[in-house]
């Protein structure tokens, strides 16, 4: 028996690929414990765990989620950097300082928003207040969608 | 004899439609063009396709040249987009999806509505229902919908033109039926073409109402069975049943008009090959096999100072194929048989024909045995394109720089499944 790992991955993502077209968040990474020498039966089968998904890690619910790209430096106090993908989901509701997308002003932004006895603000990064928005003051700013995670890339 | 409704059995098909879907697309990132004017054009920004609710009023008609409406376009600040076809067919998915988990039994009708039978939800349920799924619509998708619903699908149609018009944006349509279809114009109704609701205004049929309650024999005498099958379902008789599976296609056409006119037959052959290099993917995508090519091509028909040339031309293939590579030699051999110099050229198209399951192929004395690399050929380009994005593996015929590339002055540049094309944020 032989198990070729990068000959099996290449199959593996044909499948995968083919997928793909029909919904792009489908894309699994097989998941090898070890890798085995040809001609010797390998002790590791057993072992060979599910794919990892990050699709099912990251996204909880696929039609409601859209990836964003940032572009720009104002919200680097909230860890979100120039280029980084933003996961939106617009199914849930915004808890207390969840990161929102927000239509303000005819544009998308990225806010924080705060809940302060019933009263719902956006604001921008946590230490500036001054620039707060009152929801209920402002109903023609509306949330757009929560930000769930950022994929930030390091190299 | 006047008909009533037959509301003891329910069937409770409910018809959702996007409302100005190819706009809606287009707003969803961009809302510097919410209560707007907002119009989108069909490909190579010919006419208008999709008009925002602004846009309507101003007295812009479906389906009207662009070069018609320029002036109103300028004096009224309207916001103008080529269609991007990328990204309404990704939202419309995520519309279908949401759909599919109200109901299973659904029948997509286009890209942007889609019938669903409710049988099971409650009568006293059904607008609650109905709300339930326009609410979820926008919140996760943002598109706008309305829904109409009644027990048959000509009904529901009928519904949702109202719901349109109904701030809830839902319509059951189950009392006061009549009362609704004395308002509905005859040439509205699903299913009446043109010419017929011309024969039936000539007859004094001008309602819905009126047609729902004419005899049996007038409409057995003077239409077809299509025709009788609208009067049926207008009272209450379902007669359409949903088509919840998609039949295979029988035959595939990829066809485009040029941003310019082309005379050169280099040019042409690049645009056949971009034709052949998208249909041989779509067929192998559904596992199919086709047996001939037709290739067509044509000048413009409103040129009046140029000579109107148009021919087309069916090249039967030796053995039932998906590969690229022979559907491309097959249409150019067919396009240079056609082909005649001096006329300047405004639109090619392939039709692949006589499509067939490529899982019962069959063999010949004549099948190469290279077939099969050919087949994993296939597979990689398919992979790669799909990995990398369209036409990151082409075909040299195919060419680079395409100067008969569709016109797109108005592109969006966004597709919400791409990451090259991903929306931006500007922070």
């Amino acid at each position: 028996m032989h198990i070729d790992p990068i000959n099996d991955l290449t199959v593996n993502s044909f499948i995968v690929y083919k997928e793909q077209s029909k919904n792009i968040m489908k894309l699994t990474i097989p998941f090898y414990l070890h890798k085995v020498g040809a001609g010797f039966p390998s002790p590791a089968t057993d072992y060979i765990e599910d794919d990892l998904d990050l699709n099912t890690h990251l996204i909880t619910n696929a039609p409601a989620t859209f990836i964003i790209r940032v572009q720009g430096k104002s919200m680097r106090e909230a860890g979100i950097y120039d280029g980084d993908l933003l996961i939106v989901d617009k199914s849930i509701n915004p808890k207390s300082f969840s990161t929102v997308i927000a239509n303000v002003n005819e544009e998308l932004v990225v806010k924080t928003l705060i809940k302060e006895k019933e009263i719902n603000y956006l604001t921008s990064g946590s230490e500036n207040i001054i620039d707060k928005i009152n929801l209920s003051e402002n109903p023609e700013v509306i949330i757009w969608g929560v930000v769930t995670y950022v994929i930030h890339k390091l190299q | 004899m006047l008909y009533t409704s037959y509301n003891n059995k329910k069937k409770n098909i409910a018809l959702i439609d996007c409302n100005s879907f190819y706009v809606s697309c287009e707003r969803l990132f961009n809302p510097k063009i919410i209560n707007k004017p907002v119009v989108v054009l069909s490909n190579n920004d010919g006419c208008v396709i999709s008009r925002s609710e602004e846009a309507k009023k101003l007295g812009i008609k479906m389906g009207e040249p662009y070069f018609k409406i320029k002036d109103l376009v300028k004096k009224n600040s309207v916001h103008i987009f080529s269609s991007n076809y990328a990204l309404y067919g990704d939202i419309s998915r995520r519309v279908m999806k949401i759909l599919k988990e109200f109901s299973d039994k659904m029948e997509i009708y286009s890209i942007d509505e889609a019938f669903i039978n409710l049988s099971f939800v409650e009568n006293e349920r059904l607008e609650e229902y109905g709300k339930e799924i326009r609410a979820r619509i926008l919140k996760w998708t943002g598109i706008p919908t309305s829904v109409g619903i009644a027990n048959t699908k000509t009904l529901s149609k009928v519904a949702n033109h109202i719901a349109k018009k109904n701030k809830t944006g839902v319509i059951v349509l189950d009392k006061n039926i009549d009362d609704e279809l004395k308002k509905f114009p005859i040439s509205d109704i699903w299913g009446v073409g043109k010419q017929i609701s011309k024969l039936y205004i000539k007859n004094g049929i001008d309602t819905a109402y009126k047609l729902k309650n004419i005899s049996n024999t007038w409409v057995k005498k003077n239409t077809n069975v299509l025709g009788a099958k609208t009067v049926m379902e207008l009272r209450g008789i379902p007669c359409v049943a949903l088509v919840t599976q998609e039949p295979k296609r029988k035959s595939c056409c990829v066809s485009r008009s040029f941003g310019k006119k082309v005379e050169n037959i280099e040019n042409l052959k690049e645009s056949v090959t971009t034709h052949c290099l998208s249909a041989a993917e779509k067929i192998r995508s559904e596992n199919q096999l086709t047996k001939s090519v037709t290739v067509f091509i044509r000048t413009s028909p409103f040129d009046r100072h140029r000579k109107y040339y148009s021919n087309s031309i069916t090249v039967d293939l030796p053995i039932a194929t998906n590969n690229s590579i022979e559907l491309i030699k097959a249409s150019i051999e067919g396009l240079e048989a056609i082909y005649k110099y001096g006329y300047f050229y405004q639109k090619t198209g392939i039709t692949l024909s006589k499509l067939s399951d490529s899982a019962k192929e069959e063999f010949n004395l004549l099948t190469p045995l290279l077939e099969t690399k050919s087949k994993s050929l296939m597979k990689a380009i398919d992979c790669t394109n799909t990995k990398y994005g369209r036409n990151s593996i082409s075909i040299a015929q195919a060419g680079v720089n395409n100067s008969w590339k569709m016109r797109r002055e108005h592109f969006s540049h966004i597709d919400t499944a791409s990451f090259d094309d991903l929306p931006t944020l500007k922070l």
